[in-house]
């Protein structure tokens, strides 16, 4: 085979290979969109709730906490949350899941400002600047880890 | 304070060593996810880090009554780096210098997040 035939052989290949990796990130994403989400509705489920019931002793706060659909529905939303954040380490690297869950930081200040209408600093601000920076440059290792492996299956083929 | 670190970060990565036993979720199916949960409770690293969870819930609240509020979540965020480095040595995870770079820029955010 001359070589041209063996370039043309190679293309599908290399698509194939860094479609797939592309496809496990979109997957990864997909699934913890929805995770940081559901955690931070959970938030302010809990936080709305337990701010109404105010300071108590802590078996009364139980037992008033336990008859209020809030702090039930914001638990439940937790437990997706969780549910989601095992399944996507079921194939994603933990390196990768850990900084790109730390959006629900950035999504729970944004949740308090507008729902709980708590007042943000600007100290936490720049807090929600450096992690969004954080979670930016991850995302790209994470492409260009997939670029390098498809490059090493290319080349294990020239082999 | 030390202690609600590490078990935090256990947590996450026993979690990740059970999924990753489990095997990668690749079904919508529901009889096949209930099998995948019930796998998944039977899976005694998944087990561990839920453990280690509950450890962290427990020791964040003791820690909570003795400390002040200002330093315990700030020195929360050194979970954001504790658990790349337990996916590097004990998962054998590569990690690139850019990805450090960015996990480093999300500590420090967080940190700066939680002072209150």
């Amino acid at each position: 085979m001359n070589d041209r035939g063996i370039a043309r052989d190679r293309r599908p290949e290399n698509r194939k290979g860094s479609t797939a990796a592309r496809n496990s990130l979109k997957k990864t994403i997909a699934v913890l969109i929805p995770a940081v989400f559901a955690q931070a509705a959970g938030n302010v489920f809990l936080s709305m709730k337990m701010k109404e019931i105010g300071s108590a002793h802590f078996l009364a706060l139980l037992g008033r906490a336990l008859e209020s659909p809030a702090l039930w529905i914001g638990t439940a939303l937790l437990i997706v949350s969780f549910i989601l954040f095992a399944a996507a380490l079921s194939w994603a690297d933990l390196s990768l899941v850990v900084p790109a869950v730390s959006i629900e930081v950035v999504v729970n200040v944004i949740f308090a400002d507008y729902f709980l209408q708590e007042v943000i600093s600007l100290t936490r601000w720049m807090g929600v600047v450096l992690i969004s920076a954080g979670i930016i440059l991850v995302l790209r290792s994470e492409r260009q880890k997939a670029a390098r492996a498809t490059e090493e299956i290319l080349r294990s083929e020239d082999r | 304070m030390a202690l609600i670190v590490l078990a935090d970060s256990a947590g996450d990565v026993f979690l990740t060593r059970g999924m990753k036993q489990v095997g990668e979720i690749a079904t919508l199916n529901p009889r096949a996810l209930l099998a995948i949960g019930k796998k998944t409770l039977l899976n005694r690293s998944f087990l561990a880090g839920i453990f280690f969870m509950a450890v962290t819930f427990f020791s964040f609240l003791t820690v909570l009554s003795l400390a002040d509020l200002s330093l315990v979540f700030p020195a929360k965020s050194m979970v954001y780096v504790a658990s790349p480095l337990g996916a590097k040595w004990l998962l054998k995870e590569t990690i690139s210098s850019e990805r450090w770079v960015g996990i480093v820029l999300v500590c420090l955010g967080v940190a700066l997040v939680s002072i209150p």
